[in-house]
């Protein structure tokens, strides 16, 4: 169920461009009771600033967290049922789904929250359709949160709901000094050369990053070394799709 | 030759080694394996850490990875490094499959996952 942030933000985040940006849009979305879309490349960031926005949101707010099982159904628990709560009307999915879907909707006229969806972009078409008719029968707004896939398949596959998009967002990749900065602070100390490397390699892509230089610390473990470049280009034969940039 | 045996021999060594320790091939696909294995030099694998095992997985054959996640080859903390490390490849049907299973392995569910 929506809740208003009440536990105090993670002390192990670093305010940077994606975590402000994502709040502020958050921010919007609620005041003025749009459907926002946010897109960013995978491993800029995301899930960190929505798990940041998730404690530290000011109002009403449900995060849903979206997996590759999450079908029309699941959606709608998520949004209807409370923690643990069973739903026991017999049938079959879709007529359970569209009692729960009332109950939805009456909730939200009750009491209106902000719906943010992280990865949003692995939604299946019937379940932008039910995020569609949610926005036309209870005005609920929405932060769609994905990478670059998202804003494709609304354009191609679901016009009705790209209609009622008011701001689509794109968010750049990071800076070289911002990136610096987030590898710093999640601990990794790199010399130049590393640096280099690495950006060379994944750009603005924490995440990336983060996968590459782990295992460049386990090879460099394995040897019984301290992490350094020939680690760290040793690490680059695991990812091919890498290699080939 | 049995699938999973070609897979095997086909994957990088270090995968088929580690996958080997760990012991997730039965008496007759070691049976069916090993003489190909030694016969090509696959056995010579280093040891690999858990990041670098997982990164193997995501980076290699997605049908092969599968199999290792349904025989429970993976700890908790390695199936969520693999499931972060396939949101960085090009989504395709097998990974998609694939990415299904580490999610549902991650719930506690062990069976296959139904195509959609």
């Amino acid at each position: 169920m929506p809740v208003v942030a009440e536990v105090p933000a993670p002390e192990k985040v670093l305010i940077n461009s994606v975590v402000k940006n994502l709040t502020a849009l958050a921010a919007r979305a609620w005041a003025k009771r749009w459907i926002i879309t946010f897109t960013a490349p995978t491993g800029t960031g995301k899930t960190t600033a929505i798990d940041y926005a998730e404690r530290t949101l000011p109002f009403d707010h449900l995060v849903i967290r979206c997996k590759q099982i999450t079908t029309r159904y699941t959606m709608l628990q998520a949004m209807g049922l409370a923690p643990g709560e069973k739903w026991t009307n017999h049938g079959r999915n879709w007529m359970r789904a569209s009692e729960l879907y009332a109950r939805v909707v009456e909730r939200v006229r009750e009491r209106p929250y902000l719906l943010v969806i992280d990865e949003a972009d692995r939604l299946r078409l019937d379940v932008f359709e039910i995020l569609r008719d949610l926005w036309d029968d209870s005005r609920l707004p929405m932060l769609l949160v994905g990478n670059e896939v998202l804003t494709e398949k609304i354009n191609r596959q679901h016009e009705r709901l790209f209609r009622r998009i008011r701001v689509r967002f794109d968010q750049r990749p990071l800076r070289e000094g911002d990136m610096c900065k987030v590898l710093e602070f999640m601990g990794y100390e790199l010399v130049d050369e590393e640096f280099a490397l690495l950006w060379k390699l994944v750009g603005g892509s924490p995440g990336f990053a983060e996968a590459l230089l782990e295992n460049a610390n386990e090879i460099a473990a394995s040897q019984g070394v301290k992490r350094g470049i020939e680690a760290l280009e040793g690490a680059v034969r695991y990812f091919p799709t890498v290699r080939k940039c | 030759m049995r699938e999973i045996v070609r897979r095997a021999i086909q994957a990088r060594p270090e995968l088929t080694a580690e996958l080997l320790q760990r012991g997730m091939f039965g008496p007759e696909e070691k049976a069916a394996m090993l003489p190909l294995l030694s016969k090509e030099g696959c056995l010579k694998g280093g040891v690999v850490g858990p990041v670098q095992f997982t990164t193997l997985l995501a980076e290699g054959d997605a049908q092969f990875a599968a199999r290792a996640v349904l025989r429970k080859m993976l700890g908790h903390d390695e199936l969520t490094w693999l499931d972060r490390l396939l949101k960085f490849q090009k989504p395709n049907g097998k990974r998609e499959e694939l990415a299904r299973i580490v999610e549902r392995a991650l719930e506690g569910r062990t069976r296959n996952a139904r195509s959609r």
